[in-house]
């Protein structure tokens, strides 16, 4: 007796060790929204709700689940890679050399200390903040408290060829060096640390997004997103409905994706991998 | 009474002068070809900004309109215009200036030879990467005189081009295409002319 309940024990143990299994998934898409008269550059996300940088109309819109405009900011000079902390909207003008920080009505421009050459991206995580310098080939990162800037013009490793985008996480800084074609990461001294994506012959890699698992990265040129894990292993490649991508963003378990030049906003989501496609 | 008539004589003569002083620029515009990339046209609409005395720099992505106004007095040439647009990495296909003067002078793009009976089609190599990659190294095939038609693929990087025999060959093409910024499979761009495109159009280029 004492055998058939060890026994019924280590089933039970079992099966629940095999349901843990983790199931192989990719993206698939799911959705496509058509936006009216918008061709977006940026994403960023505040109270759920969906903010696009659009920069050919010197922009900022605010867009439902249809892609029907809510909200708009206008006045900008071609705003470019927004981020947000949840309460401001931080805006970098490429044209006006600066970055704005959106709050309740009000346009503030954020002190940076130095003098930018058309910021085309930022990305702001707790109290540090990072913009991508374009024609300065360098990346500005603040801990907190103090600016530094890291990067110089050129194609060695931690070198740049216009970086366009750049996001923070918790250790790390990521860039997207984009007419270098490939993704950039540095620890927040500014020291590099590693490169990915630079054999996937990718034509202006622009826009970058990370997510605790992922990295993101659009081709833009080539009409791809490609995504690769932590190490820089490609894990996937999304073509479906995109064109000329510029950026793109997780919310609620759904990746967005945006296209400049059809301006399209693909949502693509997490599916079981169908083994009878592949 | 006296004061409010000269008064008024004075203020309607200053915003004739305001007027006439807002008259004194030429407005150029010019129609592009191969915008694509924001992040190069807006760097290319930036840097215009920055010459001295221009004013109203807009570019319309979608229709590949460029127009900015610029001091009369200064007298900008069509060419000079034409040239600045170049370099800055845009490819003019039609140029019109309206002169402060009432004057407007045009320019149209260039044109292509009629097929003859010699017409002959090749295809080669022509290393670039983007849309206004396309737009120059066809310009530049169209700039020889005997081309009749050009297609380039960007995907492929191969380009079609149809001449007369009796007027070109295709070694005179690909030298117009390398001197404006692009290998061709037997001629090479200068690295000056290479480094000078802007940053999207640098394309891997050919080792031999």
């Amino acid at each position: 007796m004492k055998h058939l309940y060890l026994l019924v024990v280590a089933t039970i143990l079992f099966s629940a060790c095999k349901q843990k299994e983790e199931v192989p998934k990719e993206w698939k898409l799911s959705n496509i929204v058509q936006l009216e008269g918008v061709n977006p550059i940026g994403i960023a996300e505040v109270d759920g709700s969906i903010w696009l940088s659009d920069g050919d109309h010197n922009r900022l819109v605010q867009i439902n689940n249809q892609g029907k405009i809510l909200k708009t900011i206008d006045s900008l000079d071609r705003p470019m890679h927004i981020a947000t902390d949840g309460a401001s909207l931080f805006i970098p003008q490429y044209g006006r050399d600066n970055v704005a920080v959106y709050k309740n009505g009000n346009m503030e421009e954020l002190v940076v200390g130095d003098s930018l050459d058309a910021p085309a991206g930022v990305d702001v995580y707790e109290r540090e903040k990072a913009i991508a310098d374009f024609y300065n080939n360098r990346i500005l990162f603040n801990n907190g408290k103090n600016w530094i800037s890291f990067g110089k013009e050129g194609k060695k490793q931690g070198e740049f060829y216009y970086p366009t985008d750049v996001q923070i996480t918790d250790s790390l800084i990521w860039v997207a060096d984009a007419y270098n074609n490939r993704i950039q990461v540095f620890d927040k001294q500014g020291n590099f640390v590693k490169m990915m994506g630079q054999d996937q012959k990718m034509n202006a890699a622009t826009g970058i997004y990370v997510s605790d698992k992922e990295v993101f990265i659009t081709d833009f040129e080539n009409d791809r997103v490609l995504i690769f894990d932590k190490n820089g292993n490609l894990k996937q490649t999304l073509k479906d409905e995109i064109e000329k991508p510029t950026d793109m963003i997780i919310m609620n378990n759904t990746l967005y994706i945006i296209n400049y030049r059809n301006g399209k906003l693909s949502s693509y989501t997490l599916n079981a991998v169908d083994h009878k496609e592949s | 009474m006296k004061k409010t008539i000269i008064m008024t004589l004075v203020v309607g003569m200053m915003t004739m002068f305001g007027a006439n002083a807002q008259k004194a620029m030429d407005k150029f515009m010019v129609q592009v070809d191969g915008l694509g990339c924001p992040f190069c046209a807006y760097g290319l609409e930036k840097k215009f900004k920055e010459f001295k005395g221009i004013k109203n720099v807009k570019i319309d992505i979608e229709t590949g309109d460029f127009s900015f106004n610029y001091p009369a007095e200064k007298a900008l040439t069509m060419e000079a215009v034409e040239k600045q647009v170049e370099k800055a990495g845009y490819t003019p296909v039609t140029s019109k200036i309206e002169r402060a003067n009432g004057k407007v002078e045009e320019s149209k793009g260039v044109k292509l030879s009629d097929n003859s009976e010699g017409t002959i089609a090749k295809k080669v190599f022509v290393a670039g990467n983007c849309g206004m990659c396309e737009a120059r190294i066809s310009k530049a095939a169209k700039s020889v005189n005997g081309v009749s038609e050009i297609s380039w693929n960007k995907d492929t990087k191969m380009m079609e081009v149809s001449f007369d025999a009796g007027i070109t060959d295709l070694s005179k093409i690909e030298k117009a295409i390398a001197k404006a910024g692009h290998d061709t499979k037997n001629h090479k761009a200068q690295k000056e002319t290479y480094d000078g495109l802007p940053a999207c159009c640098h394309y891997e280029r050919i080792t031999k």
